[in-house]
């Protein structure tokens, strides 16, 4: 058979569910069998994605590639379609990567395993699909399916308060889930024809006001699960609770699913309500930043702080996407990967933390970093990840959205100086509280008041593995970006240009724009 | 040969990385084994320093030999039409530079064998001055501003490291929290001051940015108070990062880390980034009168600031820090008042004595632990030392080089440099000139002090009423009693070769740069600086400059003289009868106090706040319109009608419900 040919997009998302079904056919008592059968079936899908994209992909190529479409309930007009492009491809790959590395993660679970890596293999499954569906109702569909397994994950393997927290997850993200549909349906029906078909749909033109609406209602359930300030407040409930690798596919994916939807449907179908709701997006993302690292500075627990983090993190890919410059679109898709891998790791090493301090509360650790040298040494290289160091991924893709933004024309230059100027502040913030952390858990005297003295025992092999698996993509990225940013290049130059098509005149707009742009007409000179 | 040597020079960095590298897989993987192999680690990474110092000294002898400046790039990132390229510049400035850099790295490292001889974090210890060389060697070869930010943080981050080597001392782990975040604040201005040149410009080429910068000025499409506050903001880059006020707080709480740090790092290489960046940037900001001035008085305001607090401090270390933020004021001040190739030259005479004179206080502290114990607090006090040089001679003499060369004493070499720097910047400003005189008289004070202090008088380490009163104003008990010495000891041949090695350039190095034949001007000058004829040299003029600086150093140290060795005046009274001042000195003009006031506590009430609304009112609120809209689903229901633009304006309903309740 042809490579090409291959649904390989399917094959992708249902060999993980459909070998997460045989879990229960599995000879086993004490779960190691299954973790290693879990541990296999992530891996070979990995493999099968990396083999699925490096033969079949066409990275020149911006628009939909690998495009399968077969009819599933032809009364309601559901088709099974599914496609990638340079937006949903490399998340496709994260999350190949992370939920492989999030199984490897759980190997001390002992509760329920049969069901706990089901649970597992049901999330890889259906988080690659929600980045590769390309039908809305699909979309929606398979957008709800996830939070099954995420919200049994929590509500059994969590904390003291998970059914709190599980909840509440549950609660908001459905409640966002609502106006998706909402919106959704209102799109497949408008106009002459019913379609579901998101490329369909985004060739419809929805009036100013419609549009409007429909970005609302997209914005309030995707803010919710990037998340966007205040719609935060179920992320540090539903982090503080969940298990280490519940956390990393958290952290790792689940936030990216709500950048993803953002720029696949408000950017990229309402583009005219974009150009409107832009300055809000670019405000909002500024308030993430400062609010959520002043936040996380302040909390006490490792948790909740490492999932302040996150959030803060996420501001800068809402003022990517609201750039209207290639550089920011960019580097906003880029600070989703880089945060991806790096938020994961950073919230593995929490629980790993916790495994030996049996406490999450800073105030009763400090000074364990004799006893867990090589832990210290991780927890180190991921901080100074997380706090955007030169040489990591998350640099350049603030970078990026910092040069992307100043140097955009669709914006006073007040407005820029002062978002500019804010964002900075971010970058005073953030090691502040990051570094602040790693004192208080491994600087200094041991703490006598420690929970279990006896239980400090450095990392094994495996964490080590774990960390070192996600420090190579994030300092690879790092020392050379454009191994990752030619992945999606095609795809965000060529939506940046459709959105631009829609900026009204940005230039003349605003004559003092103009005057100060006469600058950089002058070619970049840095070919030489 | 040469075109092999350039293309090759990305090897430099490339090297000490590898190095680095392999020792911290090591380190990671397999901690037993590499632990135990010790000197073999260090071979390994001190091989691979000395060849990137061979080449360095290659370079720079290609360069003096009138070899073209040589530049590579590829392309590094890219979006759209925007494309950034990183690469490497070799010109004589970088050549200079590399050939400190290395040179004083090879020898703290040799150093380091003896002095972290019996420390368990010996490997550690070396992978990270390896990866330290590896992004100082890489900020000095940047090409462009985002190049040079990168690695301005990576060093920013070996710093970190470094400072915080010995992590269970709290001391330690505070000081490197502060100095990181220091050094951020001073980033957040470089990236505002790079981000606003790139939008001004469309380049970080640091040539191309001046040339467009004046022309978009002159022509006026560019305010000119813009282009000054660009400036200004790149200023603060070095501001933080050459320990300038007022953002110096951080360098003298970094003498925490282990001495051959402070030798390497914050001495010779890492502070003195801040003047090259500089440089680098004098294009840039040389033909902004207003950003000058600010850049010259920072600097004098600096030097004056860091000498004076440096009279009256104890600890040996401490004291060479704050004279280190004083010579670095004086570079700083060079630069801002156009004299590049002096706060240059400065830069490299300071760079040698500087580092000689770490390495020597670290020779000291290595004795002294011998007797008083591991302790920072007793080993570092000058008050326990004194009568050293008879214990340990070699110190001793090296220091006393040091000494005369940061006085300012002819022929040594900081003499030739910082008389340099003030004859220029008396033409410049008479008044930076005054600061920078007076400044040297207090600097030959302050050091003579120092010397007279640890090395000549009596022996005063076994004094244990001493102990306990400095460990008692520490707050600490005196504890165990574990010295096994009555005396000092001269430090072993690997800490005793650098010093003498080191003693070479510190009394010499001044004679490349004598101003009737300046051969470093005739190297390394502003760009775009048409040379002065060399014959210009205005003997009278030498002589009234020389004499005046080299007079009031000699008062310095006859005052020092008269003080502490001869004991003809009391030092004591003198502080008491000036007790205001004395102890404004000695609290460091309350910087600290004011900063934790201000700035920690403030940060951290802020932030408690912010949680406290993010509990209450945020998350409040959420769930408040969560409950609405369950309630008006509920009310849906009865209310359906089949049309989808009804639910659209439910929808708009709630987001403007949303809107007004979370707006509260």
């Amino acid at each position: 058979m042809n490579a090409t040919d291959f649904p390989w997009l399917t094959a992708i998302i249902l060999f993980p569910l459909v070998a997460g079904l045989f879990i229960p056919l599995i000879p086993d008592k004490d779960g190691k069998t299954v973790r290693w059968y879990a541990l296999i079936v992530g891996l070979i899908d990995f493999v099968l994605i990396i083999y699925a994209f490096y033969t079949s992909y066409d990275l020149a190529e911006p628009g939909l590639q690998m495009v399968e479409s077969y009819p599933w309930i032809p009364d309601l007009d559901l088709n099974w379609s599914v496609g990638v492009d340079g937006l949903s491809m490399p998340l496709v790959i994260l999350t190949g990567f992370i939920s492989t590395l999030a199984i490897m993660a759980a190997w001390p679970v002992t509760l329920k395993p049969k069901l706990f890596y089901f649970l597992m293999l049901a999330m890889y499954g259906g988080q690659i699909a929600v980045f590769a569906v390309q039908d809305m109702l699909l979309f929606f569909l398979v957008w709800e399916l996830e939070l099954v397994p995420v919200y049994l994950i929590l509500s059994i393997w969590g904390g003291k308060k998970r059914l709190y927290a599980a909840t509440k997850f549950i609660l908001y993200t459905a409640g966002g889930s609502l106006f998706i549909l909402a919106a959704a349906l209102t799109m497949a029906f408008y106009g002459d024809t019913v379609t579901f078909d998101m490329t369909a749909i985004a060739a419809k033109d929805f009036g100013l006001g419609l549009q409007l609406l429909l970005y609302a209602g997209f914005l309030i359930a995707y803010g919710v699960k990037l998340p966007i300030f205040p719609l935060h407040t179920w992320l540090p409930d539903a982090h503080g609770e969940a298990t280490a690798p519940a956390h990393m596919l958290l952290a790792g994916i689940l936030l990216k699913m709500g950048g993803y939807a953002l720029i696949r449907m408000n950017v990229g179908m309402l583009p005219d309500a974009h150009v409107k709701f832009a300055p809000v997006l670019i405000i909002l993302g500024v308030v993430n930043i400062i609010y959520a690292a002043l936040t996380s500075f302040a909390q006490r627990n490792l948790k909740r702080k490492i999932a302040y983090s996150s959030i803060s993190h996420m501001g800068f890919v809402l003022i990517g996407m609201a750039s209207f410059t290639e550089l920011g679109m960019s580097g906003a898709v880029l600070q989703m990967i880089s945060h991806g891998l790096i938020g994961a790791s950073l919230f593995f090493m929490v629980g790993a933390t916790y495994d030996r301090t049996h406490t999450l509360m800073l105030d009763e650790m400090g000074g364990v970093g004799k006893k867990m040298k090589k832990a210290f040494a991780m927890w180190t290289a991921c901080s100074l990840a997380s706090l955007a160091l030169p040489g990591m991924s998350g640099f350049v893709a603030e970078l990026m959205v910092f040069v992307g933004f100043a140097t955009s024309d669709a914006y006073s230059t007040t407005f820029r100086v002062i978002v500019v100027l804010l964002a900075a502040v971010g970058v005073i913030l953030t090691p502040i509280y990051l570094l602040s952390m790693l004192r208080e858990i491994f600087y200094g005297e041991e703490n006598p008041n420690l929970v279990a003295h006896e239980k400090l025992v450095d990392v094994e092999p495996r964490e080590v593995f774990i960390i070192g698996a996600l420090l190579i993509p994030i300092i690879g990225i790092g020392f050379y970006p454009k191994i990752a940013t030619q992945i999606y290049d095609a795809t965000t130059t060529q939506l940046t240009a459709m959105l631009r098509s829609h900026l009204p005149n940005a230039a003349v707009a605003n004559p003092e724009e103009s005057l100060a742009l006469t600058s950089p007409s002058i070619p970049p000179a840095l070919k030489r | 040969m040469e075109p092999f040597l350039y293309e090759y020079a990305w090897l430099i960095p490339a090297l000490p990385l590898l190095g680095a590298a392999l020792v911290g897989i090591g380190l990671i993987s397999v901690n037993n084994v590499t632990n135990k192999l010790r000197q073999l680690n260090a071979v390994v990474i001190l091989s691979l320093i000395g060849v990137a110092t061979t080449m360095a000294f290659a370079l720079l002898w290609s360069q003096i030999q009138g070899h073209a400046p040589y530049n590579r790039s590829f392309e590094w990132a890219a979006a759209g039409s925007f494309h950034l390229t990183m690469g490497y510049v070799i010109d004589p400035l970088t050549t200079v530079m590399l050939a400190i850099v290395t040179t004083v790295a090879l020898l703290v490292m040799i150093y380091t064998d003896g002095y972290m001889a019996h420390d368990a974090g010996y490997v550690r210890f070396y992978a990270y001055l390896s990866i330290f060389s590896a992004s100082m060697l890489g900020l000095v070869i940047s090409p462009n501003l985002v190049q040079v930010y990168i690695f301005w943080e990576l060093v920013g981050m070996c710093s970190y490291l470094l400072i915080g080597f010995w992590y269970d001392r709290k001391a330690a782990a505070d000081a490197c929290q502060k100095a990181f975040v220091v050094n951020r604040v001073g980033d957040f201005g470089l990236l505002l001051g790079i981000l606003g040149l790139y939008w001004a410009t469309g380049s970080f080429e640091f040539a191309v940015i001046g040339e467009r910068l004046e022309e978009l000025v002159a022509s006026g499409a560019l305010a000119g108070g813009l282009a000054t506050l660009f400036g200004i903001l790149v200023f603060l880059g070095p501001v933080a990062k050459s320990a300038q006020f007022p953002l110096h707080v951080w360098l003298p709480d970094a003498m925490e880390g282990p001495t051959p740090i402070s030798a390497l790092i914050h001495a010779a290489t890492m502070v003195a980034a801040g003047v090259f960046l500089i440089a680098r940037m004098y294009p840039v900001l040389e033909p902004f009168p207003v950003v000058m001035n600010v850049i010259a008085w920072t600097g004098a305001l600096t030097a004056f600031l860091g000498a004076s607090i440096a009279i009256t401090q104890n600890d040996i270390k401490k004291g060479l820090a704050y004279s280190t933020i004083s010579q670095l004021g004086y570079m700083v001040m060079a630069m801002g008042s156009g004299a590049y190739s002096a706060g240059l030259f400065h830069l490299m005479t300071h760079a040698y004595f500087k580092a000689m004179l770490f390495l020597c206080s670290g020779s000291v502290i290595h004795g002294m632990e011998a007797v008083v114990g591991h302790n920072p607090i007793l080993a570092q006090d000058m008050r326990l030392m004194g009568g050293l040089r008879k214990y340990m001679p070699i110190t001793a003499t090296t220091f006393l080089i040091g000494n005369l060369a940061i006085c300012g004493i002819p022929p040594f070499a900081g003499f030739w440099s910082k008389d340099e720097i003030l004859g220029l910047t008396f033409g410049a400003n008479p008044a930076l000139w005054l600061v920078g005189w007076l400044t040297a008289g207090i600097t030959a004070f302050y050091m003579f002090r120092m010397y007279f202090l640890t090395f000549e008088g009596k022996f005063r380490g076994t004094d244990t009423a001493i102990q306990g009163e400095l460990l008692a104003a520490a707050g600490v008990s005196a504890g165990h009693d574990d010295h096994h010495d009555d005396k000092p000891h001269e430090s072993p041949w690997t800490m005793t070769l650098p010093l003498a090695i080191l003693a070479i350039p510190s009394a010499l190095i001044g004679f490349a740069g004598v101003p009737w034949h300046n051969r470093f001007e005739h190297l390394v000058h502003a760009p775009g600086e048409v040379l002065a004829a060399v014959a210009e040299f205005d003997q009278t003029e030498f002589l009234i400059m020389a004499g005046s600086s080299v007079g009031i150093g000699l008062i310095g140290i006859a005052l020092a003289g008269l003080m502490y060795a001869q004991k003809v005046i009391d030092p004591g009274a003198i502080a008491r009868s000036i007790q205001p001042l004395y102890n404004f000195s000695l609290n460091k003009w309350y910087f600290d106090e004011l900063y934790h006031r201000v700035f920690v506590i403030g940060s951290r009430r802020l932030a408690r706040q912010m949680l406290e609304i993010d509990y209450r009112v945020v998350d409040g609120a959420v769930n408040f319109t969560g409950l609405v809209t369950v309630v008006t689903g509920q009310g849906l229901k009865y209310l359906e009608n089949g049309r989808v633009q009804f639910y659209a304006l439910i929808i708009f309903a709630a987001v403007l419900g949303f809107v007004v309740v979370s707006s509260i």
